[in-house]
Parts: structure tokens; C-alpha cells; sequence
């Protein structure tokens, strides 16, 4: 049976762990062959692991998504390792840190947040182009509800999210005669950051799933690894430009 | 006694300072209270049409990222002065940020990051007494004519129904002033767009 990414080849930026790793096992499952760019081996190797002893493509390679030569390079080995690139997803993202208001967030943070969010989707988008083009490829980006609601909590993350969201939609107008679509997923899920978050905080998780109609905080394979599969195939074809949320219906203010 | 506004930015920036009539307009940050910040600083490098592929890594920081930085320490300076007025903080962006430009994606990330950060600068400063907001103006506000109308007409099917484009000091300014006000106080956290009902979002 033919699954909907047989014969593509996909990157992902963050997959050695929480969303980027949930989305890199999904983009496999359904047959497209697996970069996992990460900075670090010792989660993007076992990420790449786990997903060849599934029986599917997949492989590792080590990558700053702030540093344009780890981008190329990146994009260099999807093409010589696995014969092309055809998506894309944009995943990593630095800590954003505790929560605080903004003349609180630690200048570093400031830093970090812009140069994982902002200049990695730049970095990325230009180094992948030309192959993007050829296959009429799918460009995603994954931001947050917070880069379209704003936080109080978290205001450098919610601005280079929002960055971010500016960004797919131009591309998404330059882009378009080439064929190629860009679109973004604002997923709430279980991350590193979020375990964090309510290890340190015990009623956190009962307060967000609480303001979450499907009641739970999302699983990263199974609740937003199948929504990247679906952006990233023919199924959407006639969509770009677009965010969805996919957040237990959390946000509802598109 | 005059109330204070700190006006960041050119073209834009200039012709909204020009409107804000009774003013004490200041161009950098000095001591005191401040009653107003008005943001619109964008690069020249940002308001040309480039495609992303044709930008260099020097060029995205230069139209991008060096001023997205710019204003979020341009907020944690002004916080202090804002929470002593109960003042507003305004950014001014353009319509691609959140309607997208071919050829315009710096303009369009930091315009989109801006409008953000003044929603969540907004949830937390009105603990502070601080409103913020941002507006969103026509392309023709930042780019030069020849290519703002090609972006407009990307945007809309139909003419403004204002009948022309809202004017930056005329028009625009004293909605800033009001939003200023005791009167708007109510108003948190809002993206007013002001273009004469071009695009009419969501």
C-alpha cells in the first residue's frame, strides 16, 4: 500500500526529542526517508535509530540551526545521503527561558530566542530553495499559540514566534510560483520544556488542560506528527501561507 | 505641562510625530516619565523588495533580526518611564506582517514579531498601569509608491472605502493620541488596522 510520503525525503530541525522527534517518527511512518538535525548526537543518533529499527529510512546529522554552513551542510547531506529534499520542518527552538516580563528575560535568552527562531527559518529557507523548487516541495515551520495571542509569561518567545508567522506568509507569496507551499503548525505538546515547566509548576497541567476543549496537553507523534504528514503531502496541496493550531482547540482566535 | 512621547524610527515615525499635535516630542530615550512610545524604526533594507534567496546572512540581521533586537531593549528601557505615566506603548506595522509580502520577508517577520510583542507587553504591563497596542498601516506608510501599490493590490479586491489612503499625520496620529488617553483606556493589547478598509482581516 502506497503511504502519502513514499519517495520524499524531509528534514527536521529538533528532532532529537519532544515535537521534532514526534514529527520526524511520523514523516517516516509515512514512508518519506528522515534527516534528524540536531546539535546534539547524543539525541539525534538514537533518534535516527529508532526510527531505521521501525524499518523506515532515517539518518543524523549534527547541526547548529543558527550557523549557515551547519544549514547547508545539513541540507548537502539529505541530498548526497538520501538522493533529494523535498520538506522542510523547522522545529528547533532555544529554551525561552522562566517565565518573566520582558525587562526581566536574561539579554542571552533575548539572543537565542531570535537567532533559533528567526534566523534559522531564514538560513533554511535559503539553502533549501533550489531543491524545494524541483519538487515542488512543502517549507513548515512550527511556531506556538503564544506567536499569535501573545504571553505575558514568555514575550521574547511569543515575538519571534509571531516573527515567524510573518515570515511563512510572505514566503508563502514568493514561493508560490515555484510551487512550493509553507505553512506553519502551532501545536501545544509534551516537550522537554513543558515536562519542565510542570515538574516546576504541579498544577500547571491541570490548569492548561482545563482550558483545553480535547482535555489534554498533545502527544508529539500522535497528535501533531500526523498534521505535519498531512502539510507536508499532496493532501494539502492547495494550502499555503496558512497556521494551524493544533492545540486540543486552545487557542480559537483564527 | 505638555505630555512626553518618545518617537522611534523615520519616514513613518516622522510624519506621526508631525500630527501629534501639543506634544513634547523626544527622538531617544532620556530620563523622566513618558507618556507615549510610538515604534516604527524599520531599515531601509527592509522596505526593498528582495527575495529571501538574494538576502545574505549580513543582510537578514541587518532587516531583521538587529531591529527585532532593537525593540525588545527599546521596551525593557522604556518600562520604567512608562509604568511612572501609565503610558501607552504603540508599534506601527506594516500590512504584510500579517497579510504577507512577496519580496518583503524581513519587513514582514520583524513587523509580525512587533505586533506580538506589544500583545504580550500588553498582558503584562497593564498590571503597571501601561497600555500597549499596535497598528497596522497600508504598505504605502513604508514602502516607496512604485511598490506599495503592486503589495496593496495583492491584499484587497476592491478600493478602500475611505476613498484614499489614511494619512500618517493627519489621520493616524490622533488615533495614537487616543489611544494615549484616559478614553481608550479599556482598550488592551488591541491590533487596530488603518488603512481606509483596504484588507478588513479576519
Amino acid at each position: 500500500m502506497s503511504r502519502l510520503l513514499d519517495g520524499k525525503v524531509a528534514i527536521v530541525t529538533g528532532a532529537g526529542q519532544g515535537v521534532g522527534e514526534g514529527i520526524a517518527r511520523a514523516l517516516a511512518d509515512a514512508g518519506a526517508a528522515v534527516v534528524i538535525a540536531a546539535r546534539r548526537a547524543e539525541n539525534g543518533e538514537p533518534a535516527a535509530a529508532a526510527i531505521r529499527a521501525r524499518g523506515h529510512e532515517a539518518s543524523f546529522v549534527r547541526c547548529d540551526v543558527t550557523d549557515a554552513a551547519d544549514v547547508g551542510a545539513a541540507v548537502a547531506h539529505a541530498v548526497d545521503t538520501h538522493g533529494r529534499l523535498d520538506i522542510i520542518v523547522h522545529n528547533a527552538v532555544s529554551p525561552p527561558g522562566p517565565p518573566a516580563p520582558v525587562q526581566a528575560v536574561e539579554p542571552d535568552t533575548i539572543t537565542s530566542q531570535i537567532a533559533t527562531s528567526t534566523t534559522a527559518s531564514y538560513l533554511f529557507a535559503r539553502a533549501a530553495h533550489p531543491h524545494l523548487a524541483a519538487n515542488r516541495g512543502a517549507f513548515i515551520v512550527l511556531t506556538s499559540p503564544a506567536g499569535m495571542e501573545g504571553s505575558g509569561n514568555l514575550p521574547v518567545y511569543a515575538t519571534v514566534k509571531g516573527a515567524q508567522r510573518g515570515l511563512l506568509k510572505s514566503l508563502a507569496r514568493e514561493w508560490g510560483p515555484d510551487g512550493i507551499r509553507v505553512n506553519a503548525i502551532a501545536p501545544v505538546a509534551w516537550t522537554p520544556a513543558m515536562t519542565t515547566a510542570t515538574e516546576a509548576n504541579p498544577t500547571l497541567q491541570a490548569r492548561l488542560e482545563a482550558r483545553t476543549p480535547l482535555g489534554h496537553i498533545g502527544d508529539p507523534e500522535t497528535d501533531i506528527g500526523p498534521v505535519a504528514v498531512f502539510l507536508a503531502s499532496d493532501l494539502a496541496r492547495h494550502m499555503t501561507g496558512q497556521t494551524l493550531a493544533v492545540d486540543g482547540g486552545r487557542y480559537l482566535g483564527l | 505641562m505638555a505630555r512626553r512621547a518618545l518617537i522611534v524610527g523615520t519616514g513613518v515615525a516622522d510624519r506621526v510625530a508631525a500630527g501629534l499635535a501639543g506634544w513634547e516630542i523626544e527622538r531617544s530615550p532620556s530620563s523622566g516619565g513618558l507618556d507615549l512610545v510610538v515604534w516604527a524604526d524599520y531599515p531601509a533594507l527592509a522596505c526593498e523588495p528582495r527575495r529571501i534567496v538574494d538576502l545574505s546572512p549580513a543582510d537578514w540581521d541587518a532587516a531583521c533580526d538587529r531591529p527585532l533586537r532593537s525593540v525588545i531593549d527599546l521596551a525593557r528601557t522604556v518600562h520604567a518611564p512608562l509604568a511612572a505615566t501609565g503610558g501607552t506603548f504603540v508599534a506601527i506595522v506594516p500590512l504584510m506582517a500579517s497579510a504577507g509580502g512577496a519580496r518583503y520577508t524581513t519587513l514582514a517577520s520583524l513587523g509580525e514579531g512587533v505586533r506580538l510583542l506589544a500583545k504580550s507587553l500588553a498582558k503584562t504591563w497593564g498590571a503597571d498601569g501601561i497600555t500597549a497596542h499596535s497598528i497596522t498601516l497600508d504598505p504605502h506608510a513604508f514602502l516607496a509608491p512604485e511598490h506599495a501599490t503592486g503589495i496593496a493590490a495583492d491584499n484587497a479586491l476592491h478600493d478602500p472605502p475611505l476613498g484614499r489612503i489614511p494619512d500618517d499625520a493627519d489621520d493616524v496620529a490622533p488615533i495614537i493620541d487616543w489611544l494615549a488617553s484616559g478614553a481608550a483606556a479599556p482598550l488592551i493589547g488591541s491590533s487596530l488596522v488603518i488603512d481606509g478598509g483596504l484588507w478588513m482581516p479576519g
